[in-house]
């Protein structure tokens, strides 16, 4: 019986490919990035660089192979890199390997690693939930690192409207084992309404609480796109520092002292992207957003986790007197501290923008990203030079500016200039 | 770059829905026609198929030196869906959908479609392009001015005016050629009544079985020196799904 099943599967998967055929497709692209990175000595999180000692120097070169023929595709990444703190090393991923069944003309079916986003934002994604983790300050993932997930999924299309499910399973295969990950399932219905975008979206991990949200875009005239993303749920078992909670800032855990603190709460957690873009007649273009995340941290509990950390790190330099037998302990609650920084954002409120303007064969970018709790910004201006229809080079800053406690002016690295230049065939 | 290609091929496009099958132009009547009926006439015969693809190659000059050069491949079901694929090196992998006004934009680093406004396509020289994005009939109102010869070949004068929002222009002066309902050449005018476009509607060549528009010239009347060549090749009937121009769709195409 089984048997047969696969053998219509199998059937049903060449005439589908027969019939839905795309033919070989490639694209590859190698770039080479040096970087000199002038460090934060003075932040509490890694003072003088020695809790996490980080590079001044780094040079990677990167490369991605995508192929695809019929139904089946993939994206391969080789990166190469060295840096002044270790040697030379490489590493390879399988950032996609995934296999597009087309059933009928309105069903298809997924499955293997693949890289799906859903929301409309530009920097943010609340209702990115089947997404890869990726940093706001670079939306583009312009060095193709973002890595897709293990997933099956089902698409059925109908006019302007479509209807995704989603299985999702972060499962491992490591020394001879196969390890199943938590169970997810993601839920989008689709239609283009009046000119809008909308989907409505449901999520629900293992062990999570579900989620439901929707996101629209929309364009108002010649110039202006606006979009926005809502995902909400009851409770959240979001991991959170016990200090949050403690009224004593100057302890010292025995253990891992994160808990899901909210797990069983009835409060309402929210996720919430409001933006839009306009583009200039001169060709300038500008994109402004606000997000929202209940789930990150306030203010006060910033400042607490801050004074947590100040005094770990006070103990390490030793301006905190303790006993001896404190100091390693100590060393591992700053460690375990650093697990709250989150590269979506750590905190409640941010705003993102984005100025971009072209003229062949320069272009330019300048993305900030502000807290706008704490004002503390990163700022990324980069310049791009099209040498050739295969050949690119840029130059690529970033800088991250705040108070000394605030969360862009505390990371490890004060700014970051990058030379790089990329060919694509 | 990226984006003036982006828009630019719309224009190639959106030209090669609307023109390229003039030669399949209905028959003469000796009978008065109307400017809306001779609008309508044309656009009966834009399409050659109801759905078919073309390979559009764009050149954009400035003061007679070549700048740049795209290749796209462009998709066309019925009168209002097209998917563009891009095939120069550094835009591999980026679709342009356009469904009747709307676009969509998918670039393969960000892995998702992305809504982009009017004049993001407008940008550049490409602007050139959103002359033709319009469905005349759909779009505008047609008024026979006259009728007169241009380089000796007997044309209807058209006088188009918008007749609704999301029509680019306001005004077009269209010649459409009397024998055939070719379009022959057209000029675009800004609200202001200043002269913005003119296009030239160069070339016609058998293939597929078909007389086809294989180039057409643009000229930017603000920007002196500056001129878009876009040539038409490989046209050929081709069968596709709805879900082809559904946005979801757009991240399993290659």
């Amino acid at each position: 019986m089984s048997a047969r099943i696969f053998l219509t599967f199998a059937a049903v998967s060449v005439i589908a490919l027969e019939t839905n055929a795309q033919g070989l497709e490639y694209r590859f692209s190698v770039a080479d990035e040096g970087t000199l990175s002038k460090l934060n000595l003075t932040t509490p999180l890694n003072y003088q660089n020695r809790i996490l000692p980080q590079a001044t120097q780094a040079n990677d070169v990167i490369s991605n192979l995508f192929l695809s023929y019929g139904g089946l595709s993939t994206s391969l990444n080789v990166d190469a890199y060295a840096t002044n703190l270790a040697k030379s090393n490489y590493s390879y991923s399988i950032r996609e390997l995934s296999y597009d069944l087309s059933l009928t003309d309105n069903l298809d079916v997924t499955v293997g690693r693949k890289i799906l986003k859903w929301g409309p934002g530009y920097a943010f994604n609340p209702t990115g939930v089947v997404e890869p983790q990726r940093s706001p300050s670079d939306p583009s993932d312009r060095l193709g690192q973002n890595v897709g997930r293990t997933l099956v999924s089902v698409n059925a299309f109908l006019g302007k409207s479509s209807l995704t499910l989603v299985y999702l399973n972060d499962a491992q295969f490591r020394s001879g084992n196969f390890n199943w990950g938590e169970h997810d399932y993601a839920l989008r219905a689709y239609t283009f309404l009046n000119g809008i975008d909308l989907s409505g979206i449901l999520h629900y991990r293992q062990g999570d609480r579900l989620e439901a949200g929707t996101n629209w875009s929309c364009v108002v005239g010649e110039n202006l796109e606006l979009h926005g993303e809502f995902l909400a749920k009851k409770g959240s078992s979001t991991l959170y520092h016990e200090i949050l909670s403690s009224d004593n800032p100057e302890q010292i855990f025995a253990a891992d002292p994160y808990t899901a603190r909210f797990d069983h709460s009835n409060d309402i957690f929210y996720k919430l992207l409001v933006g839009g873009q306009y583009t200039f007649e001169n060709g300038v273009n500008v994109a402004l957003e606000y997000y929202r995340n209940m789930e990150g941290l306030s203010k006060l509990e910033w400042n607490q986790w801050m004074k947590f950390v100040k005094f770990q790190n006070g103990i390490q330099q030793g301006s905190i007197p303790v006993p001896p037998e404190m100091i390693g302990p100590s060393r591992y609650n700053l460690l375990w501290a650093l697990r709250t920084l989150s590269p979506r954002g750590t905190m409640r409120d941010y705003l993102f923008g984005r100025e971009y303007y072209s003229v062949d064969p320069w272009s330019f970018e300048f993305i900030q990203l502000m807290n706008a709790g704490d004002a503390s910004v990163v700022i990324v201006p980069t310049v791009s030079y099209r040498i050739s229809e295969y050949l690119s080079a840029y130059g690529r800053f970033t800088s991250f500016l705040g108070e000394s406690e605030s969360e862009y002016g505390a990371l490890f690295t004060k700014y970051n200039s990058s030379i790089g230049i990329q060919l694509q065939l | 770059m990226k984006e003036l290609l982006r828009n630019i091929v719309i224009a190639a496009v959106t030209i090669a829905g609307f023109t390229s099958l003039y030669a399949q132009s209905s028959e003469r009547t000796d009978v008065k026609l109307t400017g809306d009926e001779i609008l309508r006439l044309s656009d009966q015969n834009r399409n050659g198929w109801t759905s078919y693809s073309v390979l559009t190659t764009i050149m954009n000059y400035e003061d007679d030196e070549l700048k740049e050069q795209g290749l796209f491949e462009a998709s066309i079901k019925g009168m209002d869906k097209t998917l563009v694929k891009f095939l120069n090196a550094d835009v591999k992998g980026e679709y342009l959908l356009m469904v009747e006004d709307d676009m969509w934009i998918y670039m393969p680093n960000t892995r998702k479609p992305i809504r982009i406004t009017p004049l993001q396509r407008l940008m550049g020289n490409a602007s050139n392009g959103d002359v033709a994005r319009t469905r005349y009939a759909e779009d505008y109102a047609a008024k026979l001015k006259k009728e007169e010869s241009v380089s000796g070949v007997p044309c209807y004068l058209l006088e188009l005016t918008a007749k609704r929002d999301g029509a680019t222009y306001k005004r077009i002066d269209y010649w459409v050629e009397k024998e055939t309902n070719r379009p022959k050449k057209a000029e675009i005018y800004l609200i202001s009544g200043k002269h913005y476009k003119s296009i030239v509607f160069d070339r016609y060549e058998e293939t597929a079985g078909k007389t086809l528009l294989t180039q057409m010239t643009i000229t930017d009347r603000l920007r002196e020196g500056r001129i878009t060549v876009m040539k038409y090749s490989s046209y050929s009937e081709k069968q596709m799904p709805e879900k082809y121009f559904n946005k979801d769709y757009l991240e399993k195409l290659r």
